[in-house]
């Protein structure tokens, strides 16, 4: 299993990346599995929120950081690390 | 009077009391927050279309989130409370007059909202957070991380930048996608750019023209996030990457990120009005910035209007305001067809 965050927006517009595979990190399928992709909201259009795309092995969706919550939190900061 | 050399406790006073003349309350509230190192004579708006007859008077309210990311927070400071001695607080109050100052002396606006809307900012919020925003409500600030970003209340022009999508939002409403939300982002930085402009009394050729300048932490290769004059030169830094603006409809970035690239391409109609603020000279605000002030109030923008539309807009409103042939009207044309947008 791969997950790919990529984070956009935000005042500085400064993209930030992060990939984590379950090989290597045994915590991502746990917080994958509590997670639904397909129950995500639009991310709206706040002037300089940030936005996530976040790629579930093919699985994509975009999120806005005010709709960033529970688990699917967890999982985008737990990808992109201190950088989320 | 010179207000530079009067207690700042005087000022205070004077600010807040509703006894006192209007204009010189007004004058004492800016006076408070200039230091005398950055302008040592007083400077004020002087485009307003008739002479003042009502003293627009600021509401402010500063919340602190206590490094959490929940809305509003805590209130510590209100309007004409005095200072809290936390520097981020005071900080963030202060740039709120003085954007709000600026919009009153330059354009007679009263607010975000042109009819007095109280202005709310939240600071101190999340932790590490490398971001300020407008949740359509209010301005909310992070303190930075410390070793890319430092906190997004230090900079004027952030505070004019954020408070300003406020002011796009009550009046062309321009949506936050593609090229209509690139020019909702060139406003924000373009009026940002102005505040700080006319807070230091600089004229165009004094102006840096860029935005941000301060919110990189020391060591990040990067004068700042943007640059009005030369996109895609603020910052070139191994760990921010390269600073992505173009300058020109060549170089237009197609992507969705972003909301579509909002705060990449609006490198394109940024140089735009720095092309015709330095063509016109003087004080940029005066005449580029009202040009560019009137279409974005005027009501005539449709929400999704792309670039070639807001390029024709402000040619519109020059030749309104100055004639089809004056040099004004010239500049805003050749700055748009600069930045290879055709009109």
């Amino acid at each position: 299993m791969k997950v790919t965050v990529i984070r956009s927006g935000g005042f500085a517009g400064v993209q930030r990346r992060g990939e984590s595979d379950s090989g290597k990190d045994p915590l991502l399928a746990r917080l994958v599995d509590r997670v639904d992709l397909t129950s995500v909201p639009p991310p709206g259009r706040i002037p300089d929120q940030f936005l996530y795309d976040i790629d579930i092995d093919g699985d994509t969706a975009t999120v806005g950081e005010a709709q960033l919550n529970g688990p699917l939190r967890e999982l985008v900061h737990h990808v992109l690390g201190r950088a989320g | 009077m010179r207000c530079t050399i009067v207690p700042p406790h005087m000022l205070e006073h004077v600010a807040h009391d509703p006894a006192a003349d209007p204009a010189l309350r007004a004058m004492a509230r800016r006076s408070l927050v200039l230091s005398a190192a950055q302008r040592v004579e007083r400077r004020v708006g002087p485009v307003a279309p008739s002479p003042p007859t009502e003293d627009f008077v600021p509401k402010r309210t500063i919340n602190d989130a206590a490094n959490q990311e929940t809305l509003p927070g805590r209130t510590v400071r209100a309007e004409g409370a005095p200072a809290t001695g936390d520097r981020v607080v005071d900080q963030a109050y202060e740039w709120l007059g003085v954007t709000f100052d600026f919009f009153e002396a330059a354009y007679r606006r009263d607010s975000i909202d042109g009819a007095g809307l109280p202005m709310i900012s939240t600071v101190h919020y999340g932790r590490d957070y490398d971001n300020a925003f407008w949740n359509g409500e209010q301005m909310v600030y992070g303190d930075g991380d410390g070793v890319l970003f430092t906190a997004f209340t230090g900079p004027l022009d952030v505070t004019g930048h954020e408070l300003t999508h406020g002011v796009t939002q009550y009046t062309a409403a321009l949506e936050y996608f593609g090229q209509s939300g690139a020019l909702n982002e060139s406003a924000s930085d373009v009026f940002g750019s102005l505040i700080k402009q006319w807070h230091l009394g600089q004229t165009a050729d004094q102006a840096d023209w860029l935005i941000g300048q301060g919110l990189l932490a020391e060591g990040v290769n990067g004068v700042a996030l943007r640059s009005m004059k030369e996109p895609g030169t603020a910052y070139d830094d191994p760990r921010l990457g390269k600073d992505p603006q173009p300058g020109h409809m060549d170089d237009y970035v197609d992507t969705y990120r972003d909301n579509g690239g909002v705060h990449i391409n609006s490198g394109i109609p940024n140089r735009a009005f720095h092309l015709a603020a330095t063509t016109l000279g003087g004080n940029a605000w005066e005449k580029a910035g009202r040009v560019w002030y009137d279409t974005l109030t005027g009501g005539k923008l449709s929400p999704t209007i792309d670039f070639a539309g807001f390029a024709a807009a402000t040619v519109a409103t020059a030749t309104g305001l100055y004639g089809a042939d004056a040099a004004e009207t010239t500049a805003v044309r050749n700055a748009w067809t600069g930045v290879g947008v055709s009109l």
